[in-house]
Protein backbone atom coordinates (compact mmCIF):
# COMPACT_ATOMS: atom_id res chain seq x y z
CA UNK A 1 0.00 0.00 0.00
CA UNK A 2 1.15 3.78 -1.12
CA UNK A 3 1.33 6.47 1.21
CA UNK A 4 -0.62 9.22 0.22
CA UNK A 5 1.97 11.98 1.15
CA UNK A 6 4.73 9.73 -0.34
CA UNK A 7 5.26 12.67 -2.56
CA UNK A 8 5.34 15.59 -0.26
CA UNK A 9 7.36 13.55 2.22
CA UNK A 10 9.81 12.78 -0.69
CA UNK A 11 10.02 16.61 -1.77
CA UNK A 12 10.93 17.48 2.09
CA UNK A 13 13.35 14.55 2.74
CA UNK A 14 15.17 16.21 -0.62
CA UNK A 15 15.17 19.32 1.29
CA UNK A 16 16.50 18.56 4.17
CA UNK A 17 19.20 16.34 2.55
CA UNK A 18 19.68 16.53 -1.53
CA UNK A 19 18.96 13.10 -2.96
CA UNK A 20 16.96 11.76 0.11
CA UNK A 21 13.65 11.82 -1.48
CA UNK A 22 15.00 9.63 -4.22
CA UNK A 23 16.63 7.46 -1.81
CA UNK A 24 13.15 7.15 0.33
CA UNK A 25 11.48 6.03 -3.20
CA UNK A 26 14.15 3.10 -4.26
CA UNK A 27 15.89 4.95 -6.55
CA UNK A 28 18.99 4.65 -4.86
CA UNK A 29 21.68 5.23 -7.49
CA UNK A 30 19.98 8.26 -8.20
CA UNK A 31 19.59 9.86 -4.82
CA UNK A 32 23.37 9.43 -4.36
CA UNK A 33 24.67 11.31 -7.50
CA UNK A 34 22.35 14.03 -6.57
CA UNK A 35 23.34 13.76 -3.07
CA UNK A 36 27.28 14.37 -3.91
CA UNK A 37 26.94 16.70 -6.86
CA UNK A 38 24.74 19.33 -4.98
CA UNK A 39 26.60 18.83 -1.72
CA UNK A 40 29.86 18.96 -3.43
CA UNK A 41 28.76 22.53 -5.16
CA UNK A 42 27.64 23.63 -1.44
CA UNK A 43 30.43 23.34 -0.08
CA UNK A 44 33.49 24.00 -2.32
CA UNK A 45 31.12 27.39 -2.51
CA UNK A 46 31.72 27.89 0.98
CA UNK A 47 35.58 26.75 0.81
CA UNK A 48 35.85 29.21 -1.60
CA UNK A 49 34.89 32.48 0.02
CA UNK A 50 34.71 31.56 3.42
CA UNK A 51 31.53 30.84 5.73
CA UNK A 52 31.03 34.67 6.92
CA UNK A 53 31.75 35.74 3.45
CA UNK A 54 29.12 33.25 1.51
CA UNK A 55 26.14 32.57 3.90
CA UNK A 56 24.78 36.30 4.98
CA UNK A 57 20.53 36.53 5.56
CA UNK A 58 21.52 40.23 6.38
CA UNK A 59 24.27 41.28 3.89
CA UNK A 60 23.07 42.60 0.53
CA UNK A 61 22.79 39.57 -1.24
CA UNK A 62 19.50 38.46 0.44
CA UNK A 63 17.84 36.84 -2.74
CA UNK A 64 21.31 34.38 -3.32
CA UNK A 65 20.64 33.37 0.90
CA UNK A 66 17.17 32.27 -0.30
CA UNK A 67 18.41 29.84 -2.95
CA UNK A 68 21.34 29.11 -0.46
CA UNK A 69 18.76 28.12 1.73
CA UNK A 70 16.72 26.03 -0.56
CA UNK A 71 19.52 23.33 0.08
CA UNK A 72 18.76 22.96 3.01
CA UNK A 73 20.34 20.46 5.42
CA UNK A 74 23.36 22.29 3.78
CA UNK A 75 22.43 25.61 4.25
CA UNK A 76 21.76 24.88 8.07
CA UNK A 77 25.05 23.65 8.34
CA UNK A 78 26.68 26.35 7.31
CA UNK A 79 24.71 28.55 9.13
CA UNK A 80 25.69 26.73 12.23
CA UNK A 81 29.42 26.95 11.39
CA UNK A 82 29.02 30.48 10.84
CA UNK A 83 27.40 31.13 14.16
CA UNK A 84 29.82 29.50 15.91
CA UNK A 85 32.79 31.37 14.21
CA UNK A 86 30.92 34.52 14.28
CA UNK A 87 33.10 35.94 17.07
CA UNK A 88 36.81 34.81 15.79
CA UNK A 89 38.75 37.38 13.76
CA UNK A 90 38.85 36.42 10.00
CA UNK A 91 39.98 38.56 6.99
CA UNK A 92 37.74 39.10 4.80
CA UNK A 93 38.36 37.60 1.33
CA UNK A 94 37.57 39.26 -1.69
CA UNK A 95 34.96 40.51 -3.35
CA UNK A 96 35.76 38.03 -6.78
CA UNK A 97 36.19 35.24 -4.15
CA UNK A 98 33.18 36.04 -2.46
CA UNK A 99 31.26 36.25 -5.59
CA UNK A 100 32.29 32.88 -7.13
CA UNK A 101 31.43 31.25 -3.28
CA UNK A 102 27.88 32.81 -3.57
CA UNK A 103 27.21 31.76 -6.86
CA UNK A 104 28.57 27.70 -6.54
CA UNK A 105 26.28 27.87 -2.84
CA UNK A 106 23.22 29.85 -4.60
CA UNK A 107 23.39 27.70 -8.02
CA UNK A 108 23.49 24.39 -5.01
CA UNK A 109 20.31 25.57 -3.99
CA UNK A 110 18.47 26.42 -7.13
CA UNK A 111 19.97 22.67 -8.36
CA UNK A 112 18.00 21.10 -4.71
CA UNK A 113 14.76 22.94 -6.23
CA UNK A 114 14.50 20.79 -9.47
CA UNK A 115 15.44 17.79 -7.18
CA UNK A 116 12.65 18.48 -4.78
CA UNK A 117 10.18 18.79 -8.11
CA UNK A 118 11.14 15.66 -9.22
CA UNK A 119 11.23 13.64 -5.72
CA UNK A 120 7.34 15.20 -5.27
CA UNK A 121 6.58 14.06 -9.42
CA UNK A 122 7.84 10.70 -9.05
CA UNK A 123 6.11 9.99 -5.57
CA UNK A 124 2.97 11.01 -6.83
CA UNK A 125 0.78 7.93 -6.22
CA UNK A 126 -0.32 7.01 -9.98
CA UNK A 127 1.37 9.22 -12.59
CA UNK A 128 5.30 9.69 -13.11
CA UNK A 129 7.50 12.43 -14.01
CA UNK A 130 5.66 12.85 -17.94
CA UNK A 131 2.37 12.39 -16.79
CA UNK A 132 2.04 8.95 -18.29
CA UNK A 133 0.77 6.34 -15.65
CA UNK A 134 4.22 4.20 -15.03
CA UNK A 135 2.21 1.22 -13.87
CA UNK A 136 -0.64 0.45 -16.39
CA UNK A 137 0.97 -1.17 -20.10
CA UNK A 138 1.99 0.65 -22.70
CA UNK A 139 1.57 4.16 -20.88
CA UNK A 140 -2.24 4.52 -21.18
CA UNK A 141 -3.91 6.66 -17.78
CA UNK B 1 42.23 18.25 15.55
CA UNK B 2 40.92 16.72 12.28
CA UNK B 3 37.22 18.36 12.54
CA UNK B 4 39.26 22.16 13.26
CA UNK B 5 41.66 22.05 10.12
CA UNK B 6 38.30 20.64 8.12
CA UNK B 7 36.65 23.68 9.52
CA UNK B 8 39.31 26.37 8.83
CA UNK B 9 38.51 24.97 5.48
CA UNK B 10 35.24 26.27 5.35
CA UNK B 11 36.22 29.73 7.15
CA UNK B 12 38.93 31.09 5.95
CA UNK B 13 38.64 33.06 2.41
CA UNK B 14 40.54 32.08 -0.93
CA UNK B 15 41.81 34.92 -2.70
CA UNK B 16 41.19 34.25 -6.53
CA UNK B 17 42.46 36.24 -9.89
CA UNK B 18 39.88 36.57 -12.74
CA UNK B 19 41.54 33.41 -14.78
CA UNK B 20 40.94 31.31 -11.65
CA UNK B 21 37.41 32.77 -11.57
CA UNK B 22 37.26 31.65 -15.57
CA UNK B 23 38.82 27.70 -14.70
CA UNK B 24 35.73 27.85 -11.40
CA UNK B 25 32.97 27.71 -14.33
CA UNK B 26 33.96 24.43 -15.36
CA UNK B 27 33.13 22.68 -12.20
CA UNK B 28 30.21 24.94 -11.22
CA UNK B 29 28.91 23.71 -15.14
CA UNK B 30 30.09 19.77 -14.12
CA UNK B 31 27.12 20.07 -11.39
CA UNK B 32 24.87 21.68 -13.37
CA UNK B 33 25.08 19.02 -16.05
CA UNK B 34 25.20 15.72 -13.71
CA UNK B 35 22.33 17.07 -11.65
CA UNK B 36 20.00 18.09 -14.98
CA UNK B 37 20.60 14.95 -16.84
CA UNK B 38 20.49 12.76 -13.41
CA UNK B 39 16.60 13.75 -12.86
CA UNK B 40 15.83 13.68 -17.06
CA UNK B 41 17.87 10.65 -17.69
CA UNK B 42 15.37 7.64 -17.64
CA UNK B 43 18.54 5.06 -16.89
CA UNK B 44 21.10 6.22 -14.31
CA UNK B 45 23.62 4.13 -16.73
CA UNK B 46 22.97 6.97 -19.33
CA UNK B 47 23.78 9.79 -17.11
CA UNK B 48 27.99 9.94 -17.46
CA UNK B 49 27.50 10.08 -21.32
CA UNK B 50 24.65 12.54 -21.42
CA UNK B 51 26.41 14.40 -18.58
CA UNK B 52 29.57 14.65 -19.98
CA UNK B 53 28.05 16.16 -23.73
CA UNK B 54 25.89 18.43 -22.29
CA UNK B 55 28.82 20.02 -20.03
CA UNK B 56 31.08 20.15 -22.75
CA UNK B 57 28.07 22.31 -24.88
CA UNK B 58 27.56 24.55 -21.80
CA UNK B 59 31.08 25.50 -21.31
CA UNK B 60 32.18 25.80 -24.70
CA UNK B 61 28.92 27.85 -25.55
CA UNK B 62 29.69 30.09 -22.87
CA UNK B 63 33.41 30.83 -23.87
CA UNK B 64 31.92 31.78 -27.22
CA UNK B 65 29.63 34.05 -26.33
CA UNK B 66 32.03 35.66 -23.99
CA UNK B 67 34.28 35.59 -27.34
CA UNK B 68 31.63 37.34 -29.27
CA UNK B 69 30.97 39.59 -26.87
CA UNK B 70 34.32 40.98 -26.05
CA UNK B 71 34.73 40.94 -30.04
CA UNK B 72 31.67 43.41 -30.11
CA UNK B 73 33.36 45.72 -26.69
CA UNK B 74 36.51 45.62 -29.13
CA UNK B 75 35.08 46.46 -32.22
CA UNK B 76 32.30 49.17 -30.78
CA UNK B 77 34.55 50.81 -28.64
Amino acid sequence: MELPIRGPLAGLLSWLVPGLGHFFLGDRARGLILLVSITATFWTGVAIGGVRNTIDPNGDRKLWFVAQVCSGGNAIGALALRSAVAKSPQPKGSYLSSEVAVHFTGIAGLLNILVILDAIARGEPARGVSGVDRRSPKGVT
Amino acid sequence: MIGLSLASLFITAIDLTGRQRLLLMWPLCLAIAVVYKTLRCEHVRQVPSSAMVLWVTIVFGLYAVGLGLWGLYTVLV
